[in-house]
């Protein structure tokens, strides 16, 4: 069983159940079809973020680097006025990302603790205003996607990437499997030698393991989930712009996954989840919403100290 | 005799800024020996195992292992060539249960350390190795208990069992019995006798009637020289050794005359 504590067992088929279901109630209201498919994008994104944090110990503030460049690469490479094919691109944008987080990564992961997390943000930050100033893609407003991708398998075609409920099940989808993914990579023999770099790097290197590849390997893997939660967000808006990219993006992740619980991996969701209802809710009720918002956050994050899955957990676990 | 040399090292050296932790040692260290290294604190102990170990890159000088250069290489290098040490300072997984502790130290010559699929329980020849690593030095009732949660002494076994794990030609081991009860003391003196049947062991100890009584060749530093070294009986009447433990520490100075 990859899912190892019963807190777990519970809450992750709760919620894909209730996810499954969600569109069906609804039907009528497809404002929040689209807010909650926002919310498990975001949540992709997030849950590859508190893997590296939480679970590999690199500490990024440059995680939206991958995010923007989800977006970004798709109208790099996709033709302007033809429908594409969603999996043959999604290959490619994972693909190109994973390179591009094998030669940023070979860079960055020389460097450790407060270096780590000052190179990753230089870094995002230099991509930040490369496309903040770029002529070619748009600037600040950034790039329109007019066609969305079709998903034909062998000519078989069963999903709409138009129809909002057919793309809220495609994020549900890939967000499930961003789940498992994560739990099996983490109960591997890899993943078993990536938790004790975590726990104890240099013992680790003492018992002969070359820990810069493990986590090379890690920032591979993490970065081209997050590169692939941008696309899906990119084609959800129909839009790429730079704050994709922006370090406020990456901050707001950091703050989710800690919400939710860091390094718990489904946590991931629940601090996602738990961070965009707070905001919807203090936006409706008042102008100084932020203000509320941060100190909501603060308070949760003081009183649960291991977040919402932590604090679950506790309750749960015996 | 010559060929039986599996460690050496030529006129090795470590400085920190003006501080000389080790000067122009040149020792040889043989298959199937004890080798034991005493000397006051600060003598330079710890540097040399971390050296030998490839965890400290030498100020200057060379080491050797099997005619090879090897001072050069990365540290986990070293483990592949069968050099595994131990630290002083309990160095484990604390929240890691033992036998995960061993787990890790054994996985890693069984090969699938990038299988990112295949679960880590599912490999028994992983299993059965940090068992035996764990019987070897007797914490088999251990297996299943966090590592934070045993007794400090209990971690310092579990230290020794982690180097055994890695299935080592060399073992390097920094004052192992150190906060060891007597009777884990004693077992791991048994231990030792043992393993050197078959290994080469650097042993640093304080424990001075241990030493006296593993030691095949046993070399005294003291203040980053090399004073001397030779049996236990040569080492035990120089002059120079009584002097420099006289100079450094009382109850060491006792332990030597008794
Ligand atoms: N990282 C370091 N930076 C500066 N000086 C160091 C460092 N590590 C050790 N030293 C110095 O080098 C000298 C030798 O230290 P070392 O730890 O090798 O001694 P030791 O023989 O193992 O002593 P002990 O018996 O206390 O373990 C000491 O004077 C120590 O202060
Ligand atoms: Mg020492």
């Amino acid at each position: 069983m990859i899912f190892e504590k019963r807190t777990e067992r519970i809450l992750v088929p709760m919620f894909f159940m209730v996810a499954l279901f969600l569109p069906l109630f609804l039907e009528s209201n497809s404002f929040f079809v689209g807010k909650v498919t926002t919310i498990i994008i975001l949540s992709i994104f997030v849950m590859s973020l508190d893997f590296l944090v939480g679970r590999v110990g690199l500490i990024t503030l440059g995680h939206a680097l991958f995010y923007g460049l989800g977006g970004y690469l798709f109208v790099i490479l996709a033709p302007e006025y033809e429908a594409v094919n969603f999996w043959i691109y999604t290959f490619y944008i994972c693909g190109i990302s994973a390179l591009i987080a094998l030669i940023t990564g070979a860079v960055v992961l020389r460097t450790t603790g407060i270096y780590f997390i000052m190179i990753t943000l230089a870094i995002s930050q230099m991509m930040f205003y490369y496309f903040f100033d770029s002529l070619e893609f748009g600037g600040d407003d950034g790039v329109f996607i007019f066609m969305k991708p079709e998903t034909s398998i062998f000519g078989l075609s069963f999903l709409n990437l138009d129809d909002p409920q057919h793309f809220y099940y495609l994020t549900l989808f890939s967000l499930f499997n961003t789940l498992v993914f994560f739990k099996v990579v983490l109960r591997s023999r890899f993943g078993r030698i990536v938790e004790a770099t975590k726990q104890n790097p240099d013992r680790t290197e003492a018992l002969g393991y070359n820990i810069f590849i493990f986590r090379l390997a890690c920032y591979v893997i993490g970065s081209t989930l997050g590169a692939y939660a941008g696309f899906l967000f990119a084609l959800q808006y129909g839009f790429v712009n730079p704050s994709f990219l922006a370090w406020e993006m990456s901050g707001t992740a950091l703050v989710m996954s800690i919400l939710g619980g860091l390094g718990t991996i489904y946590g991931a969701i629940l601090g996602t989840f738990t961070y965009e209802g707070l905001q919807y809710l203090f936006e409706h009720l008042t102008e100084e919403w932020l203000l509320f918002m941060g100190s909501a956050i603060i308070l949760m994050v003081i009183v649960l100290r291991k977040g919402i899955a932590g604090y679950l957990e506790k309750l749960l676990e015996k | 005799m010559a060929n039986d040399i599996v460690l050496e090292t030529e006129a090795l050296s470590k400085h920190w800024g003006g501080i000389k932790a080790l000067n122009d040692i040149s020792l040889q260290f043989h298959d199937r020996q004890l080798h034991g290294v005493v000397g006051p604190n600060g003598a330079g102990k710890s540097t040399l195992l971390n050296m030998l170990c490839g965890s400290l890159k030498p100020t200057s000088g060379c080491i050797f292992h099997k005619g090879e250069r090897i001072d050069t290489l990365k540290p986990w290098k070293f483990v592949r060539r069968g050099i595994g040490r131990s630290f002083q300072k309990t160095n484990i997984y604390p929240e890691a249960t033992c036998i995960e502790n061993c787990a890790i130290s054994a996985q890693r010559r069984f090969g699938g350390n990038f299988n990112l699929f295949v679960s880590r329980h599912s490999n028994k020849l992983v299993r059965k190795a940090a068992e035996q690593a764990l019987a070897q030095v007797g914490l088999e009732s251990r297996s299943d208990t966090v590592a934070a949660e045993i007794s400090y002494g209990e971690q310092r076994q579990l230290e020794i069992a982690m180097v055994l794990a890695t299935d080592p030609c060399i073992l390097l081991l920094d004052e192992p019995m150190a906060g060891m009860g007597h009777e884990e003391s004693q077992r791991i003196i048994e231990l030792l006798k043992e393993l050197k049947q078959t290994y080469c062991i650097v042993l640093v100890e304080h424990d001075m009637d241990a030493i006296f009584e593993l030691s095949d060749q046993l070399t005294v530093l003291d203040n980053g020289r090399h004073l001397i070294t030779g049996t236990v009986d040569e080492v035990r009447n120089d002059p120079r050794v009584k002097e420099a433990y006289l100079g450094a520490e009382e109850d060491d100075a006792e332990e030597e005359a008794a």
